[in-house]
């Protein structure tokens, strides 16, 4: 990896409440390469959002330190700013004016003449497609154009590292993968790009490399394919009658079984992981028919980066969605 | 200088939102006019010590004119919330933009808006009575710009530190009644019994209405105008910075 762009050592957020100290952000070390998608993957409330404003100067940290482009961001927040671009869950554009207009103050905002800021806007309108909606009021702006403008306004300044805060919630399918071209192509133009998402697929599609983080600590980190590859070979996810009555104990015979690397379940499925997908199932449906257990479904998959999670942390991520708590 | 060009950014950037939609700007300037229409006729009725009924609009236009200041700045915290939610504050607050300039750009849109207001609403009073003394009249000006900067800071601040209408409403609606009452804008507070004229004294608007009835009669070196400002540019300067404060810190 080359020289990192942004760099945060033994980075902690704590807040005071009535309950005691909560512990935001606990400890996070991160470093991101110049030119890399970064994913910044957990779910609602591990503490995302807090360790982003931090990095984005919006917030003092406790304690620890954040260097982003060789600044120290506590001590030169001004200088920092100069070279990041931010993009918070709220968007940014400002509903009244025209989507040129917010182009236009921003750059103008970062020092640019009213020519350079003007050539800059119509550079942005057409690498972003704004071109049908950038002349209106952003009032008028469906939620994927809305998006859309947002991050030409982050990237306005040419920034090195851009900061996108969960872009694409409240986007429908279509509009998503429309805005994930849209953040390739500015990984094609050199700009680093720091993510954080509750969504598996948006950081296995877009991240060079991704931490995860639960519960203010990083649980892992690596690039998506080798995060999957530590689970190793295949993922079985059986879903059996009665499984309430006699999970536990079918789960301690496949533990015994020797394909058997890892097992977790959940209200509704068996997960085993194995080597060898194939030959296990064969060896399972012979396991449970001996055991007169029905089988409702089986599937063998190879393991996703919510197997990844599941293992690092004992739960699924889209369970813990449920309840979206947390401090922002 | 940076800071004056990003003022002046910020500035335009509020002033295109009134200039687009002049309707707000142009409601808010009938409304003291409906008062000296429907409200200012009753007066004419009362024995107010030192005002016959010919000049009595000379007690009743300062009083509104710093009233309609102070109610212009206190509510601007509804908006600040709106750009709060939008994400717009957070964003300008990513830009090496300086603190304060992002706290003066919007209370200078306000301030020349409330400016447009008094002025019209001066011009359209001197034909049913009012008497304006310029120099006097160029005072008071100078009260009720420092009177709107004050509560537009604050009430931008107090949006930005609160996030929610509900959380702001209480606050604003409860200072907003007992400092428009214990101004005496309506019935100059000599009416008053004593106890609640010592409660006066703690109320800004109450020295700018004071100072504001001897500045348009042309008594611009009474102890009242200096007391007025001695009061009120302190408390300027502290809640200006205060607020600037809150943009550096808000967790918006």
């Amino acid at each position: 990896m080359s020289k990192p762009v942004v760099l945060s050592k033994n980075l902690k957020k704590y807040f005071n409440s009535k309950k005691g100290v909560v512990k935001a952000v606990d400890g996070v070390n991160l470093s991101v390469g110049q030119g890399e998608i970064f994913g910044f993957l957990g779910p609602n409330g591990a503490g995302k959002t807090t360790t982003l404003r931090m990095l984005a100067t919006l917030m003092v940290p406790t304690s620890g330190s954040i260097t982003i482009a060789g600044y120290d961001v506590v001590k030169n927040p001004d200088e920092v700013r100069r070279h990041i671009g931010y993009v918070g869950q709220n968007g940014g554009s400002d509903r009244p004016a025209t989507g040129v207009e917010n182009l236009l103050l921003q750059g103008r905002l970062y020092g640019m003449s009213y020519s350079e800021a003007m050539a800059r806007a119509k550079e942005l309108v057409k690498l972003l497609q704004l071109e049908d909606f950038a002349d209106r009021i952003v009032y008028t702006y469906s939620g994927g154009q809305r998006r859309r403008l947002d991050v030409a306004i982050g990237i306005m300044h040419r920034p090195e590292v851009l900061f996108l805060d969960e872009p694409t919630v409240g986007l429908d399918p279509q509009n998503r993968a429309n805005l994930w071209e849209e953040i390739a192509k500015l990984k094609a133009q050199g700009v680093t790009i720091f993510l954080t998402t509750h969504y598996l697929e948006e950081a296995d599609a877009l991240s060079d490399r991704l931490t995860i983080i639960d519960q203010g600590k990083i649980v892992t980190e690596g690039t998506p394919k080798a995060l999957k590859k530590e689970v190793g070979g295949d993922c079985i996810t059986i879903k059996i009658e009665h499984q309430k009555e006699v999970g536990k104990e079918l789960i301690d015979l496949l533990k015994k079984e020797a394909s058997t690397q890892y097992i977790t379940e959940d209200s509704e499925f068996i997960k085993i992981y194995v080597k060898n997908g194939a030959a296990a199932v064969i060896r399972l449906t012979e396991l449970l028919n001996q055991q007169k257990l029905k089988l409702h479904s089986i599937t063998v998959t190879e393991p996703s980066l919510d197997d990844v999670f599941l293992k690092k942390t004992g739960y699924l991520l889209r369970d813990k969605d449920v309840d979206e708590g947390g401090h922002r | 200088m940076k800071i004056l060009h990003d003022i002046r950014l910020l500035f335009w950037r509020k002033m295109m939102e009134t200039l687009r939609n002049p309707i707000y700007i142009i409601v808010s300037m009938l409304t003291p006019v409906v008062y000296l229409l429907l409200f200012s006729p009753l007066l004419k009725k009362l024995s107010i010590p030192g005002y016959t009924s010919k000049d009595i609009l000379n007690l009743f236009v300062p009083g509104l004119l710093v009233i309609v200041a102070f109610l212009s700045g206190l509510f601007v915290g509804y908006t600040m919330i709106d750009e709060v939610k939008t994400g717009v504050i957070e964003r300008f607050r990513v830009t090496p933009v300086s603190r304060f300039a992002l706290l003066a750009g919007r209370v200078l849109r306000d301030l020349v808006n409330t400016l447009v207001i008094v002025i019209f609403f001066t011009l359209v009073a001197i034909p049913f009575g009012f008497h304006v003394h310029v120099l006097g009249y160029i005072v008071l000006l100078m009260l009720v710009a420092m009177l709107l900067i004050t509560t537009s800071s604050f009430g931008n601040a107090l949006g930005l530190i609160l996030k929610d209408e509900d959380r702001l409403s209480p606050i604003v609606q409860g200072i907003n009644l007992p400092i428009i009452l214990l101004s005496g804008m309506l019935l100059p507070m000599v009416l008053a019994p004593t106890w609640l004229q010592v409660i006066a004294h703690f109320n800004p608007a109450f020295y700018a209405v004071e100072a504001g009835r001897l500045l348009v009669a042309g008594h611009v070196f009474r102890a009242q105008v200096g007391e007025a400002f001695l009061f009120m540019v302190p408390m300027t300067v502290i809640v200006v910075a205060w607020a600037t404060k809150a943009f550096n810190n808000a967790l918006s």
